[in-house]
């Protein structure tokens, strides 16, 4: 899963059944640089994300993308690929400035 | 499946219900010299990785699927936490 701050919703007049009581929410991806920094922005690039959780603009979700964000619909089929399966209520993210893979030059563990 | 290394953990109350009882951490996608590349990613793990471990991460959902029901929308799930990665010519 990916994660996104909440910008706004999808109305739509006309749609396929299978999305009946879906939202549709506009999503913003968040960069590792905008994660770390603890900012108000997003920097990826938007997407619209089924979801039944209702999250409120600005709130953070993640979503899972491909074949498996259709799967809370099971047994039947939906045209969604992408799934809001949470809402965010705190990260702690706190990568390194800079860390080699594990033993990465040989000897070294 | 690719590499990434642990730089975080996710707290959330309102979930999908099949995810209710699952430990989330925040990772991000390695390369070969150890640099990251993507977005962060939101990983299910049983293992019990820590921050600033390296795992293998596998974006089938069959395995969620197996643990949480058909319903569940997990993906990319910590399959193996990393002791050591050799690169030939590094």
């Amino acid at each position: 899963m990916r994660l996104g701050i909440v910008r706004g919703q999808v109305v739509l007049s006309v749609g396929l059944p299978a999305l009946r009581g879906t939202r549709l929410l506009v999503v913003e991806p968040i960069t590792a640089e905008n994660l770390a920094a603890g900012a108000d922005r997003g920097g990826g690039k938007c997407l619209i994300v089924a979801d039944h959780l209702a999250p409120h603009v600005g709130q953070r979700v993640a979503f899972v993308e491909g074949r498996e964000a259709a799967n809370p619909y099971w047994p039947q089929d939906a045209p969604v690929d992408a799934y809001s399966a949470l809402i965010v209520e705190g990260v702690d993210f706190r990568p390194p400035a800079t860390a080699p893979l594990p033993a990465h030059a040989e000897g070294q563990r | 499946m690719f590499l990434a290394r642990i730089d975080g953990t996710l707290t959330s109350t309102a979930k999908h219900a099949t995810l209710q009882a699952c430990r989330f951490l925040l990772g991000q996608r390695l390369e070969a010299d150890g640099s990251t590349s993507g977005e962060p990613l939101v990983i299910l793990d049983r293992l019990g990785a820590r921050h600033g471990s390296t795992v293998v991460v596998s974006t089938d959902g069959d395995i969620a699927r197996q643990w949480l029901g058909n319903t569940t929308p997990a993906r990319m799930v910590v399959v193996g936490i990393v002791d050591s990665v050799t690169l030939e010519g590094a």
